[in-house]
């Protein structure tokens, strides 16, 4: 069942899941938890990406990219907010969306989005290596650069760009067409690149 | 580097002195080159599988033996434990393709950086959780400090030290410092077989 | 508080009052009282917290050295030559020529975002969502039409923002020349030029006379400077048109000695001058309209305020901002310019330079890079890592009778790297001294039993003299590592460095000398006696020593009353004195005190100079 390569979790109860039949995902992706893991039409899902349903519903909207080390999901970390987190785990009925990545979201190498009503808008580019805390609201078209770190709870303005260690900046190049455009031609590549097996998580 | 000795047998030495962590995740092993004695320590990452699907001149992704290396790291390379090597991107022509990373020679990345260049040169430093943007240049005798954001498309010249989000030249390598820029003692403390460091 | 980890930095003799001046001083100054720390050379000991430490200490990779001279030689006292200068985004060579009349920023398309100083690319503008383009993706999609803009990857800044695009692709720099934010056409410094030697502008503004300044002219920048210096340079010249003949030629100006002395009388107040003088000066006048460079300050902020009011903070430019931007030549007057963000223009990237550097006493060249831009070899690299022994700074964990590989746990000093100091126990370090030259050296240490300062520490080096054998080939290196990994790797993970077969540990040399800087130091290797002995070497090694300083912390508790700690105050820092000595061949260099006798002769060396040691931070 499990690829003899998965070092962290190896025995872990498969989350239902429910993927479309036009996704990428690769064989090395890690779905964990308990709760639906949803990902639409077109999107990719890179090796070692992590995707965690314990404290919820993972929802990724169409033409997502997840990248390598990227973890959507994650538990929060240390942080006042994991009460309510851990409440909304607690009702179990799957009602609760952890994560939800709208269309056209990209999660860059080893970035973490953390699980607790967390939305990230579509168009959104969460940086290499950028942390979302739980329940962040990041609004449509946003760039977080790399490393950013978005605070539990924050709301995050449409057309934000967040640089230089927080400072923020609204993207006026209107070039949101443009780059869903790119990201486009982008998963053509990727689907022919990346050998996909979503039967392996069904 | 770290303090901590591994098992016997956790590296893969081959006879080019390369030494391979088992617990690297090489993805698209044909397609990355390694010049030899190069350190790869584990839960180093590297997309080999990410080749570039347009040739330079033509748009067929299929061309005639194409050079499909995706990733080529030089001789005495150092990768630290959870860095990660992929190939950058970029739309050319109104297309997506990925483009190969070179990196030279006595190249050190530091734990957990993400290296997207377009080339590295030799005797480069970059320190930990760095993350060097999409189709970077790095030039020969680089030193990049912890925590610095390359942005995609910079070129950093010889001789700089930078650091920052974004990167911005911080400083120049002294006459006195290029002999630090040397992997090669480095080279001999990981392994299966690892010695101390040499005085 | 941040670890430290040791370091050690290097004093350079160009600071050092010893070194400097005295020899050809004719008469030194005799006032001995003020400067009580300063005669008495030899028995000064250097404090590195001195305000004037700072700019004489250096890490070892800093320093050159100069054979001529055999001196070190700091970034502070060499003279740099340039030798290219280049783009650092293209990596274009720029004549030297060209920088005279383009300045020194990268001319082609190379620039720097305002905002984040991220590198800008230039990418077209898509004016609206082409649908034909979305249609037909695959095509001859590209037809990078329309306008372009230079835009930032990681901010995602824009000119567009601030309303400057181009029409073609290349050739930015140029066309950003003729471009005000927000778009509207200016002149470029040529044309500017022109405009000003162009009779019938100059006409024009002329018979308004100068009776009538007008303020509303506006000058820029460039031009305001060429009119108030055509004016100055008027107002020097015509009163000595008068009675020389000579300084008529009118562009002597400011560097004829008559101008100096004219000016200096103003300034001085007239003891200088004499009464021809004098009446001059009461020819001169100030610049009265915009001509003559004359301009009224814009005071009225009221725009700016209005600015203020409806941007709100984002809308304005930090400073850091505001101080990468470039110097704006062609712009207005500086009141009230380039507060906020819709006024910062891209910043065309700053050439970079390659250096050779001089020695400043003898003119000889030490460092010399090779001319091309992607070149990084040196003709000439004379370093100081070459010349003098490197210090490295490990502490010593004893164990509690184990070998000599000091692999066991803390007992008396802080086992880790960067830990912090103990108050009032005693600490020990290992100095590994390594020897670049191929001669076998001698060296000589002497630190103070007290650390300078509030603060003091007590220091004894435990063994102040030594030789360290002589530096081998590479080749032979090579070789001997090579039999030394053979032979002890199996083991190597053990403790402490089994494979280093030639470490041994040599007792009993230079004995007498064991003293020299321990004083006041308490002697106090009572547990561990065994290993610490005083006037013996630790370890050595082929081109390498390793000898132990025992250092007892001050106490940071103050008395009530004192002076808080001011910042770092709580590094502990060894100033240390280092003698080597050394035969060298006796080549026949100028440096005359030592005769030169034969070819084959060996002639003594030596080199002092003062290091400091930083070991690390006293626990509060």
């Amino acid at each position: 069942m499990s690829s003899k390569r998965h070092s962290t979790a190896p025995s872990a109860p498969k989350p239902p899941v429910h993927l479309s039949s036009h996704l990428t995902i690769a064989d090395s992706a890690q779905l964990t938890g308990t709760h639906l893991i949803e990902i639409r039409g077109e999107s990719v899902v890179h090796p070692r990406a992590r995707l965690e349903s314990s404290a919820g519903r993972i929802a990724v909207g169409r033409r997502c990219v997840v990248h390598e080390r990227a973890t959507v999901g994650a538990a929060p970390s240390a942080g006042g907010v994991s009460g309510r987190v851990a409440a909304a785990g607690a009702d179990g009925g799957g009602g609760v969306v952890a994560v939800t990545l709208a269309e056209c979201v990209t999660v860059e190498v080893g970035a973490v989005i953390e699980a607790g009503e967390t939305v990230i808008g579509e168009g959104t580019v969460v940086g290499v290596g950028a942390r979302v805390g739980a329940r962040a609201v990041v609004g449509k078209h946003c760039t977080l650069t790399p490393y950013t770190e978005i605070a539990a709870g924050e709301v995050v303005p449409d057309f934000t760009v967040v640089y230089s260690n927080g400072l923020r900046r609204t993207d006026k190049r209107g070039v949101a067409e443009l780059k869903n455009k790119g990201l486009a031609r982008q998963i053509d590549v990727l689907k022919r690149m990346i050998p996909s097996n979503p039967a392996k998580f069904a | 580097m770290s303090s901590r000795r591994p098992p016997r047998g956790e590296y893969i030495e081959t006879d080019t002195g390369n030494k391979v962590a088992r617990k690297a995740t090489l993805v698209g092993t044909q397609n990355i080159m390694l010049g030899g004695k190069t350190v790869i320590q584990p839960e180093v990452m590297i997309r080999g599988d990410l080749i570039r699907t347009i040739q330079a001149s033509s748009q067929s992704a299929s061309g005639a033996a194409p050079n499909n290396t995706a990733v080529s790291i030089g001789r005495y390379c150092f990768l630290s434990r959870g860095c990660c090597l992929r190939p950058p991107g970029r739309l050319y022509n109104g297309a997506f393709t990925f483009m190969p990373l070179r990196m030279g020679d006595h190249v050190f990345v530091g734990p957990g950086s993400v290296v997207q260049a377009a080339s590295v040169g030799s005797h480069v430093h970059i320190g930990a959780k760095v993350s060097i943007g999409e189709l970077a240049i790095i030039k020969e005798y680089v030193r990049i400090l912890d925590g610095t954001v390359v942005p995609p498309n910079m070129v950093i010249p010889s001789f700089s030290i930078v650091a920052g989000q974004p990167a911005r030249l911080i400083g120049e390598v002294p006459e006195g410092g290029h002999e630090a820029f040397e992997l090669r003692d480095l080279y001999k403390t990981a392994g299966n077989n690892p010695q101390p460091m040499p005085i | 508080m941040a670890a430290l980890t040791p370091y050690t930095y290097i004093q350079c003799p160009c600071s050092d009052f010893s070194t400097l001046g005295r020899p050809s001083d004719p008469n030194p100054p005799t006032g001995t009282e003020a400067e009580v720390d300063d005669d008495g050379d030899d028995d000064r000991t250097f404090d590195p917290r001195a305000p004037r430490a700072n700019y004489s200490l250096y890490p070892l990779e800093y320093l050159l050295y100069c054979e001529d001279c055999h001196q070190i030689r700091c970034p502070r006292c060499i003279a740099e030559e340039i030798v290219t200068y280049y783009c650092p985004n293209c990596l274009f060579e720029v004549p030297s020529s060209n920088l005279k009349s383009e300045g020194n920023r990268c001319t082609r398309s190379c620039f720097q975002c305002p905002v984040c100083i991220g590198p800008l690319a230039v990418t077209s503008v898509e004016t609206k969502p082409d649908p034909s383009l979305l249609a037909a993706p695959d095509n001859a999609a590209a037809p990078h039409a329309g306008p372009y803009a230079l835009t930032c990857s990681y901010c995602a800044w824009s000119s567009a923002e601030v309303g400057i695009q181009f029409e073609k692709q290349n050739g930015i720099h140029a066309q950003l020349a003729k471009l005000r934010n927000g778009g509207a056409t200016r002149l470029t410094a040529k044309e500017r030029k022109e405009r000003r030697k162009d009779p019938s502008y100059r006409s024009q503004h002329t018979t308004e006379g100068p009776g009538a300044p007008h303020e509303t002219e506006d000058l820029d920048l460039e031009t305001q400077f060429a009119n108030l210096k055509a004016f100055h340079q008027g107002q020097l010249v015509d009163p000595n048109s008068a009675d020389t003949g000579l300084t008529a030629l009118g562009d002597l100006g400011f560097s004829s000695p008559t101008s100096l002395s004219r000016i200096m009388s103003i300034y001085t107040g007239g003891s200088l001058q004499d009464k021809k003088a004098k009446s001059r000066v009461g020819a001169m006048r100030e610049a009265l309209d915009a001509n003559e460079g004359f301009q009224v300050a814009r005071l009225d902020e009221s725009a700016a305020i209005e600015a203020l009011r409806s941007e709100g903070h984002d809308g304005t430019a930090s400073a850091a901002q505001l101080a990468d931007q470039p110097p704006n030549l062609g712009e207005g007057h500086l009141h009230g310019r380039g507060r906020f963000t819709p006024g910062l223009r891209p910043i065309p990237y700053l050439l970079r330079t390659k250096r050779s550097k001089r020695c400043p006493v003898c003119r000889h060249i030490i460092s010399k890079p090779e001319a091309k831009v992607q070149a990084t070899r040196f003709r000439i690299r004379l370093v100081a890592g070459s010349y003098i022994p490197s210090i490295a700074i490990r502490p010593l964990a004893l164990g509690s009778g184990s070998g000599s590989g000091g692999g066991g746990t803390s007992a008396s000093g802080p086992a880790v790297p960067g830990a912090l100091l103990e108050p009032l126990r005693p600490a020990h370090y290992l100095l590994t001294f390594k020897n670049p030259i191929f001669e076998t050296i001698k060296v000589t240490l002497g630190a103070p039993a007290k650390t300078p300062g509030r603060l003091a520490s007590k220091v004894t080096v435990l063994c102040p003299d030594f030789e360290i054998d002589a530096n081998t080939d590479v080749w032979d290196e090579a070789l001997n590592q090579g039999g030394a990994g053979g032979g002890g790797g199996a083991g190597g993970a053990g403790g402490g460095g089994g494979g280093e077969r030639e470490r041994r540990r040599r007792r009993g040399e230079d004995g007498a000398a064991g003293g020299g800087g321990g004083g006041g130091g308490s002697q106090s290797n009572i547990n561990h006696q065994n290993q610490l002995e005083v006037g013996k070497i630790w370890e050595r090694g082929r081109n390498w020593v390793s000898i132990v300083v025992e250092v007892v912390p001050a106490s940071l508790r103050l008395e009530p009353g004192d002076a808080p700690l001011t910042e770092d105050e709580d590094i502990l820092e060894i100033p240390m004195f280092v003698r080597v000595e050394w035969e060298g061949e006796a080549g026949g260099d100028e440096v005359g005190s030592v005769a030169t006798r034969d070819r084959e002769a060996r002639e003594k060396r030596e080199l002092a100079y003062w290091c400091v040691l930083g070991l690390g931070r006293i626990r509060p």
